[in-house]
Parts: C-alpha cells; structure tokens; sequence
C-alpha cells in the first residue's frame, strides 16, 4: 500500500512539472506577442503608414486596444503614449522603451486618445490630418 | 541479492535515468521555442514596400486626375520645367525627416517620373526627379539578379497613361524608392 501511495505522489509531482513548464512557455510567447517593443515599433509604422496615405482634413481613427492596456500596466498616460512631431512618430508603451518612424507627407497631425462615457479611455486613438501652415492647398 | 530485489534497485536506476533524459528534452523544447521566437519577433517589421507604394500613388495623384494631367506642367505648349523643380513642395512631400541614413544623415527617398509619347515610349519627352540618387541603383541591382537583398532600397515602378488638356497622349513613367534599412532590416 504504502509504495502504490509514493508512485502516486511522484506521478503528481511529475505532472504538475510538466504543467508548469508548459504554463511558463505559453506565457513567454504571449509576453512576446504583446511586448511593448513589438507593440511601440507596429503602432508607429502602421500610424505612419496612415498619415503618408492621408490627404488634409481627413479624420483617422486607430484601434489601439492592446496598447492601452499596456501603457496602463507600465504607468503610462495613454493619452501621451503617441506623439508627433515634424514628420516623425513616437510610440511609448513603457517607461523605457518608445519607438520612432517618419512619414514623407508634409502635413500637420494631431492626436488625441478616445474617451468613453464615463471618461475613461477607450482604446481608440484619433488622428487629424490638416495642412501645414504656410503651405497651399 | 535476491532476484526480486534486483528488478527493484533496476527499476530505480532507469526512473532516475528516464527523468534525466526528460527534463534534458524539455530543455531542448524550451530552448527551441526560445530561438524561434527570437527569429519571430527579432527582426523589425518591413514596411518599406508597402511605404514606397503609398509614395507612388502620391505621386500619381500629384500628376494627374481622373486622367488628365495637371494644367501646371505645361506652359506654351511645351514642359514646364519649373514645376518638375517644385514638384517635392507642391506635392507636399517632405524628406529631411529623422536622422537620415548612415553617418551623413543622408535622405531615405528617392522618386523619378518620366514623360513619353506614344510614339517614342524609349526616349523620355520630361523628366524630373528628387530625394536621394544614390537609391536608384539598388532597384536595378534586385532585376539584374533576381534576387532580393533585404537591406536594399524597396522600389516601386508605376506606368499610366494620361492626356493633356491639348489632347497629346503620354506614357508616365513613376519609380519611388525608400532607404530606411536601418528602420527594417535587422542590422
């Protein structure tokens, strides 16, 4: 009886390794997945993909979901994690990290993070693409 | 030592053995997972092809609309070259942007348009071009031998046919090219 019990007790022990292992795994590719490096560097290409196709006075609206949760978790204002400056895009979803990417269109762009109703953010990013001043149409 | 005892100290050994061997494979799993998502998420996202597409339909939309092209770049009758000096301003393109390429902080960009008659589409009636020459090469150099160096400059080649307001029919001829290696290509 008393061995049956040990073979028992070391099939647990050896399963809940094998669980835990397999938990870590699966928790390290989602990290990957949703990392703030990889989440700053898409965000940043794809805004500036947006606004080099954009035309003046378009209004654009982005998803950015994933990165609100980020940012919250990392301390950060989601309403500061996209700015813009010159013709160049920064993405900062963590205190240390951020990424940049220019665009060629020459326009002004002003972003600011989506609100719900009861003032919180709602993960949509809104984009204003206007004309330079200074410049004709 | 009786024959009952051995099986057992045996048994022992190979469990000892086989959790050795087990956690030396889950090792290796873990090690492998690793290295694929390394190979996964280590290189930047290329967008450069995508980016010197967009930049060719700009261009395309700066020379013509709805297939006529635009009133600017003829005067008497003729080119005017003065537009296809102003075309990066009017346009509103701007390519002194980040902090450029290489130690020189040389641009990332490069566009060429070319003017052809129906009758001649081998000489170039106008042409113009700006941004960086020395990416032109690079588009050449991916024909030639058909293979795709990734740290090279992504090119896009765009053909249309368009009138003038005089009703002259033109072949134009739009190559944009995008640098950024730096941004897209794992160094």
């Amino acid at each position: 009886m008393r061995k049956r019990g040990t073979i028992l007790v070391e099939n647990i022990v050896f399963i809940i390794l094998n669980l835990l292992f397999l938990a870590i795994l699966v928790l390290f590719l989602m990290r990957q997945g949703s990392g703030a490096l990889v989440l700053e560097q898409t965000y940043s290409k794809q805004i500036a993909m947006l606004i080099d196709s954009a035309k003046p006075v378009m209004v654009i609206k982005m998803d950015m979901d994933k990165g609100r949760k980020l940012a919250e978790k990392n301390g950060i204002d989601f309403n500061n994690a996209v700015k813009i400056s010159g013709n160049t895009v920064q993405v900062k979803l963590s205190e240390n990290g951020g990424y940049t990417y220019s665009f060629f269109n020459d326009v002004s762009v002003s972003t600011s993070a989506d609100r719900d109703e009861k003032g919180e953010y709602d993960g949509m990013y809104t984009f204003r693409v206007n004309e330079k001043r200074g410049t004709n149409a | 030592m009786k024959r009952g005892e051995q099986m057992h100290k045996n048994k022992k050994g190979t469990d000892k053995l086989l959790s050795i061997y087990w956690f030396v494979i889950l090792t290796l799993v873990a090690g492998g997972i690793i290295a694929m998502v390394y190979v996964f998420y280590g290189p930047p996202y290329d967008v450069r092809g995508i980016e010197s597409e967009i930049f060719a339909e700009r261009i395309a939309d700066c020379i013509s609309q709805r297939g006529f092209i635009d009133q600017s770049f003829f005067t008497g009758g003729n080119f005017n070259a003065e537009t296809g000096e102003k075309f990066t301003d009017k346009c509103h393109f701007n390519f002194n942007v980040e902090e450029g390429y290489g130690d020189d902080g040389e641009t990332e960009y490069f566009y060429e348009v070319e003017f052809y008659t129906l009758k001649d589409l081998t000489t170039p009636v106008f042409s113009f071009n700006d941004g960086n020459v020395n990416w032109k090469g690079d588009c050449f150099i991916k024909k030639e031998n058909g293979k795709d160096y990734v740290r090279l400059a992504q090119c896009t080649e765009k053909r249309m046919y368009a009138l003038s307001k005089g009703g002259g029919q033109y072949l134009i001829k739009i190559l944009s090219v995008i640098g950024k290696s730096e941004k897209n290509v794992k160094q």
